[in-house]
């Protein structure tokens, strides 16, 4: 489709095709890029770097979130001379999700690794989280340790965000911004991560129940660029929270919660309708409409909640998640006394020091 | 077409044009924006698509085709819209590029060229009438209809109504038209990741005629309004839409029922004798069915989340590997080897049998 005055660029190859010439890596390393061009060619060294101390086979994803400086031109020179680079090109900017989500859908890795791409995260910790990963934890997350940041607009949001989300979702991290983070490619590739849900990928993932850690990892200061965060966030967040919080614990019986809501309603009209009935037989005179009216509205509306949880469990059933198909991402089989998995965890997140 | 068939990957026009309700007589039309695109320079292809049952419309289009006009058409057995036109259109177009143009005179088709060539810095081109005639009303209603819609949707459109449109194939292919959404086509390739631009085209002087809306037709543009709010704000998380509305009316309602709670316990008002009661009541329990809903679109969305992609990847480029067998980086690290040996390393502890 080249010509005159269209020109499209498509790119020859799709993420399968290639799938099948190289092995699986064991490794990818998902950098979502908005902006960084003065900060791609020192990250790309400094993980080579660190994965090269390493020693597994890996693979970078870099994710161009629309960018409207040179980053994917200097990420497709980058990716030019390493064919272990894969450079995927958004057409505009979509946020960090998105990015994520594209990311880990392209990586080929057995183990995912994401990252921020302003070198604020040190990739000599990759190597840390990749021991836990391999002492048999599904997810592994990072927390800054003497993080470098503002205080004010950037610290204390994220403390009190963070207690927040640990009491609501039950999975208790200690800081869910750190974006340094590893999985193991099946678990996260069949969470489903979308609108702003990058903060919140445990507590999506708890759905499969899987056995997080947590380790202290390095923070530096931001060296190029600008954040690209303010307080604006904190209303997202709050509603996300609420979303996931709702979602995780509807999704695998909608209709059993929504039945359990409509009870106090049932309940409370059926003592108003016989309050009213009583009366009506008894004493004519005192009869109260009001009562009887929200009575009658409670009734309605409990039964319409009723519905609404068989509809929800209609859709529950047409889509694409089933709650018990997680387990096997995550289960354990013994079948000899000596294959006890390494890590036990007790807790929901264990946190390794 | 007549010389050879167009083919997509050679820079090519295909022209759509929907007829619908309002036409013009299709004759002159066809012959002037037959001039319009000859002045672009690249081959090309008419596909005129008639929506239901216009007989006026496929006379006149036979009658061409007779002649030994060049041109497709396609006729739909019952009206189905003009964006199912314009998809039952594109369906038959190989160009790659792909123009759609209203069955009425609406603008001058010497303009068009202009459109297309707009294609050279952005993916799609729509056209806005400049300079534009109406009554002081009719601008009034414009003006507050398009500023509506570029509030609701970021857009900086300023004619929706133009039927003139330019566009390159890959835009079409990944729009999923229905209803009425044809208007809002260019907000829905912006959505897409697209650039579009807006292209000044002069009147028409038939299209200049008063235009007598009626009242339905205003109910629909509203409508639309709403479905275009929708679509843009929260498809993706209905729980923010409804969520809020829920927790606001749940709220008054809540309010209304604990200042009658509190009359009724300190200062000895009859509750049950209270119509407020009633209203408190229905407050909270609408508020708690609106919310009910927005977890029900947020459990489809949920369910669904991952056959839906809310990202559009433009390209994914990887290089391969020049030098087979060896690792090629910019930075020093010769020491990796490829291949199982340092592989063997990092695994000897297996993991745990966590895959099925």
């Amino acid at each position: 489709m080249t010509g005159a005055k269209v020109t499209t660029e498509t790119g020859p190859e799709l993420p399968g095709a290639r799938a099948s010439q190289t092995p699986r890596p064991r490794l990818s390393v998902i950098v979502p890029l908005y902006n960084e061009q003065e900060s791609i060619r020192p990250l790309y060294a400094a993980i080579v770097q660190a994965l090269g101390d390493v020693g597994c086979t890996f693979e970078m994803v870099f994710v161009d979130d629309g960018s409207r400086d040179d980053t994917a031109e200097i990420a497709r020179q980058i990716a030019r001379f390493d064919s272990r680079v894969r450079l995927v090109k958004f057409r505009r900017n979509y946020g960090q999700t998105p990015a994520m989500a594209a990311g880990i859908e392209h990586a080929r890795g057995e183990i995912l690794v994401t990252m921020d791409g302003d070198l604020q995260n040190d990739p000599a910790d990759i190597k840390h989280l990749l021991e836990q990963i391999e002492a048999g934890y599904d997810i592994v997350v990072g927390w800054r340790h003497n993080r470098q940041d503002k205080l004010v607009t950037r610290k204390i949001p994220s403390r009190i965000a963070n207690v927040l989300i640990g009491k609501v979702t039950g999975v208790p991290i200690r800081d869910n911004g750190c974006s340094l983070k590893a999985f193991r490619a099946e678990l996260i590739k069949s969470i489903p991560l979308y609108s702003e849900m990058h903060r919140f990928i445990p507590a999506m993932a708890s759905i499969a129940g899987p056995r997080v850690a947590q380790i202290r990892v390095r923070h530096h200061a931001r060296r190029y660029g600008q954040s690209k965060y303010g307080l604006s966030r904190i209303y997202k967040v709050l509603l996300d929270l609420m979303v996931i919080k709702t979602v995780t614990t509807f999704a695998s019986r909608p209709l059993r919660w929504f039945a359990l809501l409509s009870v106090p309603l049932f309940l409370s009209s059926f003592a108003m309708l016989a309050h009213t009935f009583l009366t009506l037989v008894t004493n004519r005179s005192q009869l109260s409409l009001p009562l009887a009216g929200t009575g009658i509205i409670f009734l309605a509306s409990a039964t319409i909640l009723l519905c609404s949880g068989a509809l929800a469990e209609l859709i529950y059933s047409r889509g694409d998640i089933r709650d018990n198909e997680f387990f096997r991402l995550t289960q354990t089989i013994q079948r000899h006394p000596g294959d006890v998995s390494k890590a036990r965890p007790t807790q929901p997140v264990t946190t390794i020091s | 077409m007549s010389t050879q068939p167009l083919t997509p990957s050679l820079p090519s026009i295909s022209v759509i044009v929907p007829v619908c309700g309002r036409r013009s007589e299709l004759r002159p039309l066809y012959a002037q924006y037959k001039a319009g695109i000859e002045a672009v320079g690249l081959p090309f292809e008419f596909i005129f698509v008639i929506d239901g049952d216009r007989t006026d419309a496929s006379r006149a289009l036979e009658e061409l085709l007779n002649d030994g006009e060049d041109l497709t058409v396609i006729s739909l057995t019952r009206s189905f819209g003009e964006a199912a036109a314009l998809m039952a259109g594109f369906e038959r177009a190989q160009g790659s590029v792909i123009v759609t143009l209203p069955a009425y005179h609406q603008i001058e088709s010497q303009d068009i060229p202009k459109l297309v060539a707009a294609l050279g810095s952005s993916d799609m081109a729509i056209g806005y009438r400049s300079p534009r005639y109406g009554n002081l009303f009719d601008r009034m209603r414009r003006s507050a209809f398009h500023g509506l819609v570029n509030f609701v949707t970021g857009a900086r459109l300023q004619d929706l109504g133009c039927g003139a449109r330019a566009m390159r194939r890959q835009v079409f292919e990944e729009m999923d038209l229905y209803g009425d959404q044809h208007r809002f086509m260019a907000i829905l390739a912006t959505r897409l990741g697209f650039r579009v631009s807006e292209v000044a085209m002069r009147q028409s002087p038939k299209d200049r005629l008063q235009r007598v809306y009626r009242p339905k037709e205003y109910a629909h543009h509203v409508l639309d309004l709403f479905s275009i709010f929708f679509l843009v704000r929260f498809t993706k998380r209905p729980l923010r839409f409804f969520g809020m509305l829920g927790a606001a009316t749940f709220g008054i309602g809540a309010a209304i029922i604990a200042f009658l709670s509190v009359q009724r316990l300190f200062f000895d008002e009859k509750l049950a004798d209270r119509p407020a009661l009633l209203l408190g009541a229905l407050l909270v329990v609408l508020g708690m069915q609106v919310f009910a809903l927005g977890l029900l679109g947020e459990l489809i969305i949920f369910t669904h989340a991952r056959g839906m992609k809310d990202y559009r990847v433009q390209e994914v480029i990887q290089y391969p590997d020049q030098y087979p067998g060896t690792v090629t980086s910019s930075v020093d690290v010769t020491d990796v080897e490829p291949g199982e040996g340092r592989n063997s390393e990092i695994r000897h502890t297996a993991p745990p049998a966590m895959t099925a």
